[in-house]
């Protein structure tokens, strides 16, 4: 390890910056890092320009954490460039992973995108009329920005990735595993998701888990729940049963529903599926009425079932 | 993988299929098929020459999987699996690709008939690539049996399974035996006395120490599979309540039916008029030898009306099969009481199907009985004759044999009540796991070919509890009942089918999603292992729980993912 410095880029792509902030949350560890490793990329924290990146040779990097989702051709550009330049390249993050906050938007199209985000919004000036061009001339040139996809992909649909951080954003105690792994050598086998376990967030959580009817669903602030027993059976929607485990049940442990960030299990194809599949089947009628009446308490099934993994949804024809 | 070596049979299944999908044309594409290694089409695959087809190709061309395209699996799927099986092949290496109902039945366009027909067909090729070798399994069977409700079908099934020495336990809700046959005087069409027919079969019944017979008793509750239920039942009223444990392999459902409430058509004025009364009351006149109006006089003039609350769309919409030939019943029994008196017979249809029943409506003409037809939606009424009447009654009626509105005399009226489900046969058919239709009725396998078996294993159904019927053919179906349990009893042991669903416990995370679900009550939480498991013998395979999992852990063997997508890139 003296002679040659672990060599390290990280980068984001659409991402909301949390994956970032989680490194930085592993507190002095960083300070290892930067005595034990290169930074030679890190937008958030280090100055480093992409030219720097391609006067890399292939395979100069040890390892790139790759944070955020693929949204447009800057993002895809530069997971390809990382790619090249990296022997190990980590999808970091559930965005990296599965598409995450941001792959949401793949219900709509870009069109519908572009009008909600500068045509037709409150917080915009009045009468603005103005959309981002991929090319503007102007007096000092040609101005070029990245081009905005149709939709938003998972990291994986763009590169080869050789291991996935899960988790929105993973806990600071992942990011020393995988670095420090990638220091001692001691990585798991190829397409390995670190840090996860094989069951449900259910198998690890406390709470009493008894026969599931629900009658209303509740948001986590309308009713005060019984901390002992499980969420989802006092009608809040939480998505344990479908979630990945090995985050450390941290979210109802704080008697917050799970979200579903660390991804479906190994054998599921579609977590979003899985979810709706899971609410409808804990319904406490048999009269369409009813049913349609306990369902409407739930306000965006799409937000709660594929928050996080519609890019890689079977609803995107993804296998 | 190891290459497959798949042999693909076309079903021309006379020109039932071949009229509308060139088979030949299905066979020559599936021959291009990896793995493929013969594709033929013939006229009738389930004939034994086709059958036997397929047999040489195992032997000769060493298949290890086969695709037969032909009909429904329904129909012959354990046809060719017994073919397969004949041949030395794992029955569950067979794929059905239905091409009769699903395709040639339901098109009319040749073409596109035809390459549905092979992308059916390529569909069921990929996906037999993934099957798996299923071994059958075998479970004990109790002998005991659980006949719910001390009527004629219940009685009767009692006795037969009794007969040969087999235990039974037979429930009955009220203080004694019997059901509606008990409320009946004479029986139609050749007038022989209830009473008689029902007071030596009950006597068996008490003789027979095969039966344990449970008075004032429910069921509260079965658990278990075929052939190792146990049942809780319930004795006694308030206070002094006993519960009895029966471990059983069979159950038959003998619950009959309640008569219609004639106090639900205004029209008739049936709780207003004391005069008009429903057939099971003129039963209890005819029972105790007195047909009287309320004052105690015999009637000048009987009424009697079809059709109260059966073939209705107000009430219920089908017929209620035995009250036309009760009808005849009381004009013969009312003449021979009173033979003075005039009968009228006020019907719809009249519906005399039965052995014997045709003659019956001739001989109660020929003693006079005056029958006038109403029309369906237009009921005759009922009211108050004013005192220049020598009656007490008038019903208008809207003749359909004369043509004319005619106001008949009456003092007495008997409506004939319908047959209804009974008000609770919910409940049981939740307790045993049995559907029921539109109308409350339980319903069988198979309305033709197994009409007194359910689709929960073990548990049968016989007499009015499936739908209105009389006491021959109620007797008829309990006897099949016990006929179908002997066989399995006989047998010794029952068969399972290698189709079920398991759980991974390696991937279940206990979160219990599953266990309400599963409508044959096959599933288990094991509280120390924190872990849900299928019980297989319960499990009927139909997917609930492998769709629900949210952990993917539980597998439908035969039905696993990647044979269903498989499948599924077959067809696209």
């Amino acid at each position: 390890m003296a002679e040659r410095k672990l060599q390290v880029a990280l980068y984001w792509g659409a991402a909301c910056g949390g994956c970032d902030v989680a490194v930085l949350d592993t507190n002095e560890f960083i300070l290892d890092v930067a005595a034990a490793a290169d930074i030679r990329l890190w937008p958030i924290a280090v100055d480093g320009k992409y030219q720097d990146v391609e006067a890399m040779d292939d395979a100069e990097l040890d390892v790139t954490l790759f944070n955020g989702a693929v949204r447009n051709s800057e993002n895809e550009h530069v997971a390809k460039l990382l790619r090249r330049k990296s022997k190990i390249m980590v999808a970091f993050g559930t965005c990296a992973h599965l598409g995450g906050i941001p792959g949401l938007a793949n219900q709509f199209s870009r069109e519908e995108i572009m009008e909600r985000a500068y045509l037709n919004n409150p917080s915009l000036e009045v009468g603005n009329r103005t959309l981002p061009q991929t090319q503007t001339d102007c007096a000092a040139g040609q101005l070029e920005i990245p081009r905005f996809y149709a939709r938003v992909y998972r990291l994986a649909d763009v590169v080869e990735v050789d291991y996935t951080v899960p988790g929105c954003p993973p806990h600071p105690s992942q990011v020393k595993a995988v670095l420090t792994a990638v220091v001692t050598g001691t990585l798991p086998p190829r397409g390995a998701v670190v840090g996860a376990s094989e069951r449900a967030v259910c198998d690890d959580c406390p709470r009493k888990k008894e026969e599931k009817r629900v009658a209303r669903f509740y948001r986590p602030w309308q009713i005060i729940q019984d901390p002992e027993r499980c969420l989802l059976e006092q009608g809040i929607l939480c998505a344990g049963s479908v979630t990945r485990s090995g985050c450390g049940v941290r979210c109802p442990n704080s008697n917050m529903p799970c979200r579903g960030c660390y991804g479906p299990l190994p054998n599921v194809r579609d977590q979003g599926a899985k979810f709706i599949s899971a609410v409808s089947s804990i319904v406490d009628s048999k009269d369409p009425e009813e049913i349609d009446r306990i369902l409407a308490g739930v306000p965006d099934i799409m937000g709660y079932a594929y928050r996080f993994g519609l890019p890689g949804s079977l609803l995107q024809r993804s296998l | 993988m190891e290459e497959r070596r798949i042999g693909v049979y076309v079903c021309n299944c006379g020109t039932n299929i071949a009229k509308m999908v060139d088979c030949e044309a299905v066979a020559r594409e599936a021959e291009q098929l990896p793995g493929v290694v013969a594709a033929r089409s013939y006229k009738y695959m389930c004939s034994n020459p086709g059958q036997e087809m397929i047999q040489q190709d195992i032997r000769d061309l060493k298949l290890d999987r086969v695709v037969v395209a032909a009909c429904s699996p329904r129909m012959h799927e354990l046809t060719f699996r017994g073919a397969l099986q004949g041949a030395g092949l794992n029955p569950y290496f067979l794929e059905m690709a239905n091409i009769r109902e699903q395709c040639s039945w339901v098109h009319e366009d040749a073409r596109a008939a035809t390459s549905k027909a092979a992308a059916l067909t390529r569909a069921a090729v990929k996906r037999v690539v993934f099957h798996e070798p299923l071994e059958k399994r075998y479970v004990d069977m109790c002998p005991a049996t659980l006949v719910i409700g001390g009527g004629v079908a219940g009685i009767t099934a009692a006795l037969e399974l009794a007969g040969a020495d087999q235990p039974v336990y037979l429930v009955e809700r009220e203080d004694h035996l019997g059901g509606n046959v008990a409320r009946v005087d004479l029986t139609a069409p050749y007038l022989d006395s209830a009473r008689d027919i029902l007071a030596e079969r009950i006597a068996r019944v008490r003789e027979n120490s095969n039966i344990r017979v449970l008075l004032e008793s429910e069921v509260q509750q079965v658990t278990g599979f075929v052939g190792n239920f146990t049942a809780t039942i319930r004795t006694g009223r308030d206070g002094e309540v006993a519960t009895t444990e029966a471990r059983i392999g069979s159950v038959i459902v003998c619950t009959g039916y309640q008569p219609f409430d004639a106090a639900r058509v205004q029209s008739y004025g049936y709780g207003w008029f004391p005069n008009v009364v429903t057939s099971f009351d003129f039963e209890r006149m005819l029972r105790s030898g007195r047909i009287v109006t309320d004052k105690g006089a015999p009637p000048r003039y009987v009424a009697i009306v079809h059709c109260i609350g059966s073939r209705s769309q107000e009430f219920h919409p089908y017929c209620s099969r035995v009250c036309c030939m009760t009808a005849l019943k009381y004009a013969h029994e009312a003449k021979s009481a009173l033979p003075e008196a005039y009968v009228y017979d006020l019907y719809i249809d009249m519906h005399a199907f039965g052995k014997g029943c045709e003659d019956f409506y001739r001989r109660s003409a020929e003693i006079k009985t005056i029958f006038l037809m109403y029309r369906k939606g237009s009921a005759p009424e009922i009211r108050q004759a004013g005192p220049k009447y020598d009656c007490e009654m008038l019903i208008r009626v809207n003749d359909q044999l004369s043509g004319e509105e005619v106001d008949i005399p009456a003092d007495l009226v008997v409506l004939m009540v319908g047959m209804e489900s009974r008000e609770d046969a919910g409940k049981v058919a939740r307790m045993v796991n049995i559907s029921q239709d539109k109308d409350g009725w339980f319903i069988e396998s198979h309305p033709k070919l197994d009409p007194v078996a359910t689709t929960t294993d073990g548990v049968f159904i016989a007499g009015a509890c499936q739908a209105p019927k009389d006491i021959t053919d109620s007797v008829a179906q309990a006897r099949a009942a016990a006929a179908r349990i002997l066989g399995k009893i006989a047998r010794g042991r029952i068969e399972v089918d290698a189709v079920f669903a398991e759980v991974d416990e390696e991937r279940c995370s206990g979160c219990r999603m599953c266990n309400e679900l599963c409508p044959y009550v096959a599933i288990e939480y094991d509280e120390t292992k924190k872990r849900s498991h299928v019980i297989s013998a319960l499990c009927k395979a139909c997917g609930t729980c492998v769709a629900s999992c949210p952990s993917g852990a539980i597998k439908a063997r035969h039905f696993t993912d990647q044979q269903i997508f498989a499948q599924i890139e077959g067809v696209l």
